[in-house]
């Protein structure tokens, strides 16, 4: 095993007396598919949040190749490599494809001292992106607010990919999508796994977990309680891992 | 074509034509160049004000202090001028005063978390005493001539003013279509919290907006300086309804996120073609706010009740 991209070692958070993640270990592998299952209020969220750099772990570490890191926002995050994708995907409607895409951090180049944007390259390389991923925008010019949600997502993953992210965390993105966007989407995840990327895969749907993830981590009341590979396990125990109908998770309620 | 003149826009070119053909048909001195013209030189100042609050509408704000700050800027300029300082140094200080009180607008408004409407609204109140107060109740009058010389002598056939105002309307559509300022301040425009979540420094495009507005507000001082020599005690009260008229008009969103320069100029031409041509066919020019006024507020219904698909093509803004 080569060392894992992420390390998490004791990762705890506490919001004054409530403690919403409890000394969680997790590695998280460059070109896998992580699936993060668990209820609502088992953790999923404030981990992602401070792997996103959006909240600072009350203790614990946090190692990315080998070396330890420690996030004050989530630019620090990104400029690691973490590129968080949220549910509400943080993308302007109102602007083009490859300006979202590039919101921020524009291709420019400098006549006396004026950032003039380069549009033809950064159009041309979100085409790039856009065709790697298979996904079906023929313009990246098109207003963002004319794409479905499942082509929301293929920018958002642009967006990502231009970071050079090494880690994507997903943030339920097949929520709101109807059934052939959600294949889609669930295409992007795995490609975007297959060109090395780590990926970290929050989720409700079992079905969409078996299909896409490498392995699965189940939170249970702010605990990490089981990791399971998905070819060690089937869906019929995640759910019973989840719900705490698990022998191994009603030993672990038992001790608490 | 369809992309440089959009449903609005061609709608709002209509307009200005059916505007000047009825005009026409009405008064004989309508059509003359001489009254020609007049409209475009009338247009110069408004033109200016209404481009920066077509960015700061884009941007999800407004500024109803701009025809307040063109007031104190053209004071600057005009005492400046009746000093003797040299007429291009003068000039130029009309912009510098209007970015300064830009900064003022923009500060309040980004780092006193205050709406843009109440914040320049305050604004308003302070800059308007402050113009009573330099003022004295007297108009500032018998500005020498120097600016006026300096804009209105043709270079080469051409006067400078026109080269100016081109030059402002390029430098304002190179800054919102050619650098990253234009995505950054129509992504604020659309929502400023998805804007910090994608790395944008919101506050710092918040205090460059108005800054730049500010200068535009300012620049029109110096011409108003140059055109009238004078500076009444009611200066730029008409300014702020009428350049947030002329921008909504030409397509730009009073919500944030969208607008269109070209539109912008069409609803200059059309909102100065109605107040010369009224007044050509001898209505009163008390009236003259009410029609902006009247103009303004049936686009906004029509942009709110757009049901049918053909008057929503007609009023549809551009992308």
């Amino acid at each position: 095993m080569p060392t894992p991209l992420l390390e998490a070692r004791g990762l705890t958070k506490r919001f004054g007396a409530l403690t919403a993640l409890s000394g969680v270990d997790l590695d998280v592998n460059a070109g896998e598919v992580l699936a993060l299952l668990g209820d609502n209020g088992a953790g999923k969220s404030t981990f992602i949040k401070v792997l996103a750099g959006a909240h600072a772990p009350t203790e614990g570490t946090l190692t990315i190749g080998g070396t330890p890191v420690a996030f004050a926002s989530p630019q620090d995050a990104a400029n690691v490599g973490i590129a968080t994708i949220f549910q509400e995907l943080a993308l302007s409607e109102n602007l083009s494809i490859a300006e979202n895409v590039f919101l921020g951090r524009e291709i420019v180049r400098r006549v006396a001292g004026v950032p003039f944007l380069r549009r033809r390259e950064m159009k041309d390389v979100v085409g790039r992106l856009l065709d790697e991923l298979d996904a079906h925008i023929s313009d990246p010019d098109a207003p963002v607010g004319s794409l479905s949600g499942g082509q929301r997502q293929a920018v958002a993953i642009c967006r990502a990919l231009y970071l050079d992210a090494r880690l994507v965390i997903m943030d339920e993105p097949t929520a709101a999508l109807a059934v052939a966007e959600t294949r889609k989407v669930l295409d992007l995840t795995r490609r975007l796994a297959d060109r090395g990327c780590a990926v970290l895969l929050i989720s409700h749907n079992i079905a969409d977990v078996f299909e896409v993830s490498d392995r699965m981590a189940v939170f249970r009341r702010g605990r990490k309680v089981a990791e399971r590979r998905r070819d060690a396990t089937d869906p019929e125990e995640i759910v019973s891992l989840i719900t705490g109908a698990h022998p191994d998770v009603r030993a672990l309620d038992k001790q608490q | 074509m369809t992309r440089l003149l959009g449903g609005r826009e061609a709608t709002l070119a209509a307009a200005c034509l059916v505007a000047a053909l009825v005009f026409a048909a009405a008064s004989p001195v309508f059509l003359t160049p001489g009254n020609l013209l007049t409209v475009l030189r009338n247009s110069t100042e408004l033109l200016l004000a209404a481009l920066g609050m077509t960015l700061l509408l884009a941007m999800g704000a407004i500024d109803v202090s701009i025809g307040m700050a063109m007031g104190l800027a053209a004071i600057v300029v005009g005492q400046l001028l009746m000093a003797g300082i040299d007429p291009a140094l003068a000039g130029i200080a009309g912009p510098l005063a209007g970015a300064a009180l830009g900064l003022v607008a923009g500060a309040v408004v980004a780092f006193g978390k205050i709406p843009a409407i109440v914040a320049t609204l305050g604004l308003l109140g302070v800059y308007r005493a402050g113009i009573f107060l330099t003022l004295g109740g007297a108009w500032l009058s018998g500005i020498p001539t120097g600016l006026t010389d300096l804009v209105a002598t043709p270079v080469l056939g051409v006067p400078p003013a026109i080269v100016l105002i081109g030059l402002a309307y390029l430098a304002v559509f190179v800054l919102l279509r050619r650098t990253p300022f234009g995505p950054h301040l129509l992504a604020v425009g659309n929502s400023d919290e998805k804007a910090r979540l994608s790395g944008i420094a919101v506050t710092r495009i918040r205090l460059m907006t108005f800054v730049v507005a500010g200068a535009l507000a300012g620049l029109a001082a110096t011409f108003y300086i140059a055109t009238y020599r004078n500076v009444s005690m009611t200066i730029g009260a008409t300014l702020p309804l009428e350049a947030i008229a002329a921008a909504v008009l030409g397509g730009t969103s009073i919500l944030g996120g969208r607008c269109t320069l070209v539109g912008t100029v069409l609803g200059v031409i059309l909102i100065r073609l109605m107040q010369n041509g009224l007044l050509l066919v001898g209505v009163p020019s008390l009236w003259q706010p009410v029609v902006t006024g009247a103009m303004l507020l049936i686009v906004l219904g029509l942009e709110a009740g757009a049901g049918s698909e053909g008057l929503r093509r007609l009023v549809r803004r551009p992308a």
